[in-house]
C-alpha cells in the first residue's frame, strides 16, 4: 500500500509559550513519522496541542509566545529546525501544505476569495518558473481549483468576500488552496470542525479523493476517532503534549493498549463521533505546572508508584504498535 | 556606488508591487458601488451633514447672542456714543427678534456672504480665504507626517514585537502623547533655530521671497503649480516644524494603535496561510497583515484631525503662522458675532467632512462593513 520510507521524521519535540504567569510547557517530547504515501490521523481531545506541532513543522508558531525547547524535525532527511530563514520557503513549495484549523479565521477577511487564491496561485506558478501568467489564466484555474472540491458557483465565490460563505463553502476554499500544487505532505488540521455531519462526510470524501489522486501523504488531525477509522492507515493519540499510543488503525481499534485510548474508545459515540472525553474522569492537566512523570497520571486508573516520577518512553508492542505506559514495559 | 543605485532600483519596483492593493481595493470598490450602493450612503451622509450643520449654526448663533455683553458696544469700544452704538445694533439686526436675526443672516449665507467683522469692518469670507488655506496646509500637512510615521513605526513595533526598537518606540510614544503641542513646538523651534544654528524659521514663507500666484492658497502647492520650486522648497522649510509639533502626539498615538492590531492579527491563522502557502513575507506583511491592520488607525483618525485643528492655536502663535486658528481666538475674545458663528460653522464643517472621509476609507478597508450597509 505505501512504502516504508519515513517522510516527515518529529522526534522528541518540546513547545512551551511564554504568558504573563509563566512558561506553558505545552509539548513535552512528542515523536511523530509519517512515511510516504501514508494516511494518517493524530486524535487528541483539544488542547492536547495537535495544531502546536503541525504549527512547528511548518515554521509558523508566533514566536514570541512560542519557544521550542528541544528536539529535531527532519523532512526528508533535512532538519526543518535547523532551516535559515531564507530556505524555509523551500519546504512550503511543492512539498508541505496545511489546511488550518478554523476556515474562517483561515481566509484573510478583507481580501476576496479571487484574490487570495490567485496570488497563491500565482507564486506557486512562479516557483515552478512560469513569471508571466495573465489575469483571465489566474482566474480559470482559481475557478477550476475550487470546481475540484465541489464548489457549486465558482465564478461567484471568487468574487466573495469570507464572510459571505458558509462554513463548508470556507473550507472548500481552504481545501482548494491547500491543493493548488501537488505537494508531498498535507497537514489538514480538523478539516471538518464546526460542519454539520453531512457536509463533513463529503468534505472529507473529497479530501481523501484528491489527495489520493495526486499521491500525497496526509496528517488529519481530528477530535474524532470516527473520521480516522475510515480514512487513515495510522492512527496517533495524543495526550497533554505526548504522543501516548501508536498502531495501525485497524490494531488500534482491535486492540488499544493505552489506558487513555482504551477511555476514549469506550466513548466513541456510534454515529456522530463526537464527545472524546466523557469516559475519562478528570481534565486535561494545566501546563504551568503539568504533572510530573507520566502527564495522565492524575486520571490514570492503573497508576502505579513509577508513574508519578518517571515518563514513559514509547515502547514497542508487536511490529506496529507503540505505547507510552509502564505497564507495558520498564 | 553602482551597486547601491541598482538596489535602490529594485526596491522602488517591489514598492509599487505592493501600492497594488490600494489600487485593487478602490478599483474593486468602485466596481462595486453599484451593488452596495456607496454613492446611495455618501449622498445621504452629506444630506446628514447638512442637518448638523444646520443645527449647529442655530446653537452658536444663539449662543454668541445670549453671552455677557453688548456685541456692539465692545465693537465701538467704550468712546463711542450711545447713538452709534445704536446705529450699529440695527444695522446689523441685533433690535430685532433672534429668529428674524437668524434669518437674515440665513439669507446672506446662500448668497456666500457670511456678513462683516464687527470689528475689522472687512467681510468675513475674505478674512476665511486668507487665514483658512494656511491653517489647513498646515494640519494637512502634519496629518500626513503623522499618517506615515506613525504606521511605519507602528508596522514595525508590531512585526519585531518586544524588541529593542518596540520598547524605544513605547518609551518615546508615551513621552510624545503627554507632551503638548505648544511645549514640542518650542522645544523645536529652540533644537533647530537656537542650537542647530538654522535661520529662525516663522512664518509661511520668508518675507524676501514673493508668495506664488493663488491657486489654492497652499504656498505649497501654489508654487509648484507655478513652477517656482525654490519658493516650494522654502515653503516646506517653514511648515515643518509647525507640523512636526503637531504631528508628535498623532505618530505616537497611531504608531500604538497600529502596532497593537498588527500584534492581535499576526497571530491569526490567515496570516500562517499566507505564509505557507509561499506568498512572500514582503506582500504578507504590508498586504494582507496591513491592511485589516489598519481599520482601527483609520478611525480614530477623524478625531485626530479635530484635535489637530484644536491644537494648532498655539503652535500658530509658537511660530508666527497667520492661520486661522488664531483669527479663531481673536474673533471669539472680541465677541465678533458674525465671525464667531463663521468659524464654529467651519470647524463643524472640515469636521464632518473628514469623518465622512474615514468612514469611506474604512468601509473601502473592510469589506464586512460594505457588506452590512447593504442591509444584510
Ligand atoms: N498563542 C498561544 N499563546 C499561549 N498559549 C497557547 C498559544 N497557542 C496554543 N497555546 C496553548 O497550547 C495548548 C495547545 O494548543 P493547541 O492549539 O496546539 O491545541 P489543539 O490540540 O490543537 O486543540 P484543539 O483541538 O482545540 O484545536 C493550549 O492549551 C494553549 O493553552
Ligand atoms: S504510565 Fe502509569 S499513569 Fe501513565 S498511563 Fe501508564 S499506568 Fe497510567
Ligand atoms: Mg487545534
Amino acid at each position: 500500500m505505501h512504502t516504508k520510507s519515513p517522510l516527515l521524521e518529529i522526534k522528541d519535540l518540546s513547545v512551551s509559550f511564554k504568558v504573563f504567569e509563566g512558561d506553558l510547557k505545552v509539548l513535552n517530547g512528542v515523536n511523530l513519522t509519517i512515511n510516504e504515501g501514508e494516511k494518517v490521523g493524530l486524535v487528541g481531545e483539544t488542547g492536547c496541542g495537535k495544531t502546536t506541532t503541525i504549527k512547528s513543522v511548518l515554521r509558523v508558531l508566533p514566536s514570541p509566545p512560542a519557544r521550542i525547547t528541544g528536539g529535531e524535525i527532519f523532512y526528508r532527511g533535512r532538519d526543518i529546525l535547523k532551516l535559515k530563514k531564507r530556505e524555509i520557503p523551500s519546504i512550503r513549495r511543492g512539498e508541505i501544505s496545511a489546511i488550518f484549523q478554523d476556515p474562517l479565521t483561515s481566509l484573510n477577511p478583507v481580501f476576496t476569495i479571487g484574490y487570495q487564491l490567485q496570488e497563491i496561485i500565482k507564486h506557486s506558478l512562479r516557483q515552478q518558473g512560469i513569471e508571466e501568467v495573465s489575469k483571465k489564466e489566474l482566474k480559470s484555474r482559481a475557478a477550476s481549483l475550487l470546481k475540484e472540491t465541489g464548489m457549486p458557483d465558482p465564478e461567484r465565490i471568487l468574487k466573495s468576500y469570507p464572510i459571505q460563505l458558509s462554513g463548508g463553502m470556507r473550507q472548500r476554499v481552504c481545501i482548494s488552496e491547500a491543493l493548488r500544487v501537488t505537494v508531498k505532505l498535507l497537514l489538514a488540521d480538523e478539516p471538518t470542525t464546526n460542519l454539520d455531519v453531512t457536509i463533513q462526510d463529503q468534505i472529507l470524501r473529497r479530501l481523501d479523493e484528491l489527495v489520493e489522486k495526486r499521491g500525497t501523504s496526509i496528517l488529519f488531525i481530528t477530535h474524532s476517532l470516527g473520521v480516522v477509522r475510515h480514512l487513515t492507515h495510522r492512527v496517533y493519540i495524543m495526550y497533554a503534549g505526548n504522543i501516548v499510543e501508536t498502531a495501525h488503525t485497524k490494531e488500534l481499534f482491535s486492540n488499544p493498549l493505552h489506558p487513555y485510548t482504551r477511555g476514549l474508545l469506550k466513548t466513541v459515540p456510534k454515529l456522530t463521533g463526537e464527545g472524546v472525553s466523557e469516559g475519562i474522569q478528570g481534565r486535561i492537566p494545566n501546563y504551568l505546572n503539568p504533572p510530573e512523570g507520566c502527564r495522565f497520571h492524575p486520571r490514570c486508573g492503573d497508576k502505579m508508584e513509577i508513574c508519578i516520577n518517571k515518563k514513559p518512553p514509547l515502547f514497542n508492542q508487536g511490529e506496529n504498535q507503540m505505547v507510552a505506559c509502564f505497564l507495558y514495559g520498564r | 556606488m553602482n551597486r547601491r543605485s541598482r538596489v535602490g532600483k529594485v526596491r522602488k519596483i517591489k514598492v509599487t508591487v505592493e501600492g497594488g492593493w490600494v489600487f485593487h481595493t478602490l478599483t474593486f470598490s468602485l466596481y462595486n458601488i453599484q451593488e452596495y450602493s456607496m454613492l446611495k450612503y455618501i449622498g445621504l451622509r452629506l444630506i446628514h451633514s447638512l442637518f448638523v450643520l444646520f443645527g449647529l449654526s442655530l446653537l452658536i448663533f444663539f449662543i454668541a447672542r445670549v453671552m455677557p455683553g453688548d456685541p456692539a458696544r465692545v465693537a465701538l469700544g467704550p468712546l463711542a456714543t450711545e447713538e452709534q452704538v445704536q446705529k450699529l445694533r440695527e444695522e446689523i439686526h441685533l433690535d430685532k427678534p433672534f429668529p428674524v436675526q437668524y434669518y437674515y443672516w440665513l439669507r446672506s449665507l446662500l448668497k456666500g456672504d457670511l456678513g462683516r467683522s464687527l470689528y475689522t469692518k472687512r467681510p468675513i469670507v475674505k478674512d476665511l480665504n486668507e487665514y483658512l488655506p494656511a491653517t489647513l496646509e498646515l494640519v494637512l500637512c502634519s496629518f500626513i507626517i503623522s499618517l506615515v510615521f506613525g504606521q511605519v513605526t507602528g508596522v514595525l513595533a508590531g512585526y519585531f514585537r518586544n524588541s529593542w526598537f518596540d520598547g524605544l518606540s513605547r518609551l518615546v510614544s508615551y513621552i510624545g502623547v503627554a507632551t503638548p503641542s505648544f511645549v514640542m513646538a518650542i522645544f523645536l523651534l529652540l533644537v533647530f533655530s537656537h542650537i542647530l544654528g538654522f535661520i529662525p524659521a516663522v512664518g509661511r514663507i520668508s518675507i524676501i521671497l514673493r508668495p506664488p500666484p493663488r491657486v489654492t492658497g497652499f504656498i505649497i502647492l501654489d508654487s509648484l503649480i507655478a513652477g517656482q520650486f525654490k519658493v516650494a522648497l522654502n515653503g516646506l522649510k517653514h511648515i515643518i516644524l509647525p507640523a512636526l509639533s503637531l504631528a508628535v502626539a498623532h505618530i505616537a498615538q497611531e504608531g500604538r494603535v497600529t502596532r497593537s492590531s498588527i500584534v492581535d492579527n499576526i497571530q491569526k491563522d490567515y496570516v500562517a496561510t499566507h505564509v505557507v502557502h509561499g506568498v512572500p513575507t514582503r506582500s504578507v506583511i504590508f498586504k494582507y497583515l496591513l491592511k485589516p491592520s489598519l481599520i482601527p488607525t483609520v478611525s480614530i483618525m477623524g478625531l485626530d484631525f479635530a484635535f489637530i485643528i484644536a491644537n494648532a492655536f498655539l503652535v500658530e502663535l509658537v511660530f508666527m503662522w497667520p492661520g486661522f486658528a488664531r483669527y479663531a481666538v481673536t474673533v471669539m475674545l472680541n465677541k465678533d458675532l458674525n465671525a464667531i458663528v463663521a468659524v464654529v460653522l467651519i470647524v463643524g464643517a472640515t469636521f464632518a467632512i473628514v469623518n465622512l472621509i474615514v468612514d469611506i476609507v474604512v468601509s473601502f478597508l473592510d469589506p464586512r462593513i460594505r457588506l452590512q450597509r447593504r442591509g444584510g
